[in-house]
C-alpha cells in the first residue's frame, strides 16, 4: 500500500488547481449575490465597496426573479437551446445515415462536413451576420435582389407579363432585429453543430451489429422498420450525450450574441450577466447563481451517463 | 456472411450525389469567406463581381496594416501553446495516478473535475474581473490567459488522457514496478513513450479549443494579451465596406485550425463524450 501513496499524489497539483479555480469565484459571486454592490452610485457611495455591512439576504435574487429582461433571457436561452437542439440532432441522424456507406469520395466528404466544427465562434458569427445574412451587402440581399430582377424581367412578356405583374417585390430578411437576429444565431450555432451530431452519430454506427441488421433484411423488414427498431435504440446514448453537451455549451452562447445582436435585445443569460456587469454586481450575481442552478440540473444527467460507461 | 446489398441502381448514384451536395453545402460558409479574401473591397460588395473578379493577394498583404494580424496571432499561439502545455504537465500525472493506481474515490474525482468544466463561465465573470484587476493585477496578462485557458481545459485534458492510458495493459506498468523503477522513470520510460500518439492528440485537440475560445479571451484582455476572437469581435460591424479584408484576416484566423482539426477527427469524439461514445 505505502508504495501506492506516492502515484497517486501525483493528481493533487490537478485537483487543488481545480478547486481554487471552481470555488474562489463562485465563493465571490455568492457572497455578492447577497449584498448590495453597485459599481457606480452617487447616490449611495458606500455600496461601490462590497463588504458585509451592505447585506441584502435574497434582496438581489428578488429583483432579478422580478425584472422582466430576466424571464425573456430565461425564455430566449431556452428557446435558443432547444431550436439549436432539435435541428442538430435531426439533421445529424439523417447526415450520419448518408455518410455512413460507402461511395466515391467518402474521406474528402468527410472533412469538408466536420469542417464548420473548428471555425473559431467570432469568425463564424461575423462571416455569417455580414456576409451571408446581410439584407444588402449579404448573399441574402444578393440572392432576393437577384430573384428581384428576374421577376421584373418576366414582366415584359406578352400574357405571362400580366400574371408576373401581380407579384410584389420581395423584401429581404434583416437579421438584425430583436427576434430574428436570435434566429441568426441558432442558424451560425446548428451550422457549426451539425457536424459534431454527425461526428457522434457515425462513430457510433460504425459498432452498430451489422448481422442483427441482415437477419432483419432477411426477416422482410423495411429499411424505416429496420431504422426505428434497431439503428435508433443503438443510438439512445448518443443522441442522449449530443443533447446534454450540447445544452451545457449553448446555455454559455456568448460571442455569437455579443457580435450579431450588441444592444438589440435578443439576449441571453450569459449576455444579461454581461449586462448586469456593467454597474449592478449584486443582480450580475444572483442571475449567474441562477445559471450555475440551471447548468447543474443538466449536468447531473449527464454526468449519470458518462459515470456508466466510465469503469467498464 | 456476405453483406446484403439491397441499393438499386438509382440509389448507388443518388446516396453519393446527396451525400456531396450536402457536404458542399455545409462547407460553402468557409469556402466563401477565403473566395471572398481574395476580391478588394470594392469587389466583394458589388454583385457584378460575385463569381467574376480579378484575384488579389492585397487584403493579405495589408493585413497587419489592417488589422495589427500578427499581434494578435502571436498571442493566440503563445497563449494557445503554453496553456496546452501546462495542461499536460499537470493533467499527465493526475491521468497517470488516476489510470494505474486507482482508489475508491477515482471515480468520483474524475466527475468532479468534468462538473467543474459545465460551470457556467458568466457566473463567475465578474469575481474573475474583479480578483485579477484589483488584487492579483494580471488582467489583461499572458500569464493570465494562459492559466484560464489551461484551467477550462484541464478536465477535458484529464479525461481524455485517462482513456488513453486506461488502454495500455497494466502489467507493463506492473512489470517496471517489479524492476525496482520509480515512479518518475515509470511514466517517462513507460508510460510516455507508449501513450505518444494519445497525448499528441490530446495536446492538439486542446490547443484547438484554447485557440476559438471566445468568452475569457474576450473579457479578460483589452490589449496586451488580446487573441484572435478578441480581434474578430472587435471588427464584429464592419459596415459592409471591408468583406474583402474581413474575410482575409478571419481566413487567416481560423485556416490553420480548421486543417489541423481534419487531423483529428477520431480524437475529437473521445475529447467531448469523455469515452462514453465508442
Amino acid at each position: 500500500m505505502a508504495k501506492r501513496t506516492l502515484p497517486r499524489l501525483l493528481q493533487t497539483p490537478a485537483v487543488i488547481l481545480l478547486l481554487v479555480w471552481m470555488l474562489v469565484p463562485l465563493g465571490l459571486t455568492l457572497y455578492f449575490s447577497f449584498i448590495r454592490y453597485v459599481l457606480n452610485s452617487l447616490r449611495r457611495p458606500e455600496w461601490t465597496t462590497p463588504s458585509f455591512s451592505n447585506w441584502r439576504g435574497f434582496g438581489n435574487y428578488e429583483y432579478v426573479l422580478n425584472a422582466k429582461d430576466f424571464w425573456f433571457a430565461v425564455q430566449n436561452s431556452l428557446f435558443i437551446v432547444g431550436s439549436i437542439l432539435l435541428v442538430t440532432v435531426v439533421l445529424g441522424l439523417a447526415l450520419a445515415m448518408l455518410v455512413n456507406r460507402t461511395f466515391p469520395g467518402r474521406g474528402i466528404v468527410r472533412v469538408l462536413l466536420i469542417s464548420p466544427f473548428f471555425v473559431m465562434p467570432a469568425v463564424n458569427a461575423v462571416l455569417w451576420i455580414n456576409m451571408i445574412l446581410d439584407p444588402v451587402l449579404g448573399l441574402n440581399g444578393i440572392a432576393v435582389e437577384g430573384i428581384n430582377e428576374i421577376v421584373r424581367g418576366l414582366r415584359d412578356f406578352p400574357v405571362l407579363g400580366a400574371f408576373f405583374s401581380l407579384w410584389p417585390e420581395f423584401e429581404p430578411v434583416s437579421f438584425r432585429a430583436t427576434q430574428t437576429s436570435a434566429y441568426a444565431v441558432i442558424m451560425m450555432v446548428t451550422w457549426q453543430w451539425t457536424p459534431f451530431a454527425v461526428l457522434i452519430f457515425m462513430t457510433s454506427l460504425q459498432s452498430e451489429d451489422e448481422s442483427q441488421k441482415e437477419a432483419a433484411i432477411l426477416d422482410g423488414a423495411s429499411a424505416w422498420s429496420r431504422f426505428v427498431n434497431l439503428t435508433i435504440p443503438h443510438l439512445a446514448r448518443p443522441i442522449a450525450i449530443v443533447v446534454m453537451i450540447q445544452s451545457i455549451f449553448h446555455l454559455a452562447l456568448y460571442a455569437e450574441i455579443e457580435i450579431v445582436s450588441r444592444g438589440n435585445g435578443n439576449k441571453n443569460l450569459p449576455y444579461l450577466i454581461g449586462e448586469f456587469t456593467s454597474n449592478n454586481i449584486g443582480a450580475a450575481s444572483a442571475t449567474g447563481i441562477f445559471a450555475v442552478i440551471l447548468a447543474n440540473i443538466l449536468a447531473l444527467f449527464l454526468l449519470r451517463i458518462v459515470g456508466k460507461s466510465l469503469m467498464d | 456472411m456476405a453483406t446484403i446489398d439491397q441499393t438499386s441502381k438509382f440509389g448507388k448514384i443518388a446516396w453519393p450525389v446527396l451525400a456531396w451536395t450536402v457536404a458542399l453545402i455545409f462547407f460553402f460558409p468557409i469556402f466563401w469567406m477565403v473566395f471572398t479574401s481574395f476580391k478588394t473591397d470594392a469587389d466583394a460588395v458589388k454583385p457584378e463581381h460575385l463569381f467574376f473578379f480579378t484575384p488579389t493577394l492585397e487584403n493579405y498583404a495589408n493585413m497587419t496594416e489592417n488589422y495589427d494580424y500578427w499581434r494578435f496571432a502571436i498571442n493566440s499561439v503563445i497563449t494557445a501553446s503554453f496553456a496546452t502545455l501546462f495542461a499536460l504537465v499537470v493533467g499527465v500525472p493526475a491521468a497517470y495516478a488516476m489510470a494505474f493506481n486507482p482508489s475508491r474515490h477515482t471515480k468520483d474525482i474524475l466527475m468532479w473535475m468534468l462538473s467543474t468544466k459545465m460551470l457556467p463561465a458568466a457566473a463567475v465573470l465578474y469575481p474573475m474581473t474583479f480578483l485579477t484587476k484589483n488584487f492579483l493585477n494580471i488582467f489583461d496578462t499572458h500569464f493570465l490567459v494562459i492559466l484560464v485557458l489551461c484551467l477550462i481545459n484541464l478536465p477535458i485534458v484529464i479525461w481524455m488522457l485517462f482513456t488513453y492510458f486506461k488502454e495500455i495493459p497494466k502489467e507493463i506498468i506492473e512489470a517496471g514496478k517489479m524492476d525496482g523503477v520509480s515512479t518518475w522513470g515509470e511514466i517517462k520510460d513507460i508510460l510516455v513513450p507508449l501513450a505518444w500518439g494519445g497525448m499528441a492528440s490530446t495536446a492538439l485537440l486542446c490547443f484547438i479549443f484554447c485557440w476559438n475560445e471566445a468568452y475569457w479571451t474576450v473579457r479578460l484582455t483589452t490589449t496586451e494579451a488580446a487573441t484572435l476572437s478578441k480581434l474578430i469581435e472587435g471588427n464584429r460591424a464592419p459596415e459592409g465596406l471591408f468583406f474583402g479584408r474581413l474575410s482575409a484576416v478571419s481566413t487567416a484566423a481560423v485556416g490553420p485550425i480548421v486543417v489541423l482539426g481534419w487531423f483529428c477527427q477520431k480524437q475529437l469524439v473521445r475529447g467531448l463524450t469523455f469515452g462514453a461514445v465508442k
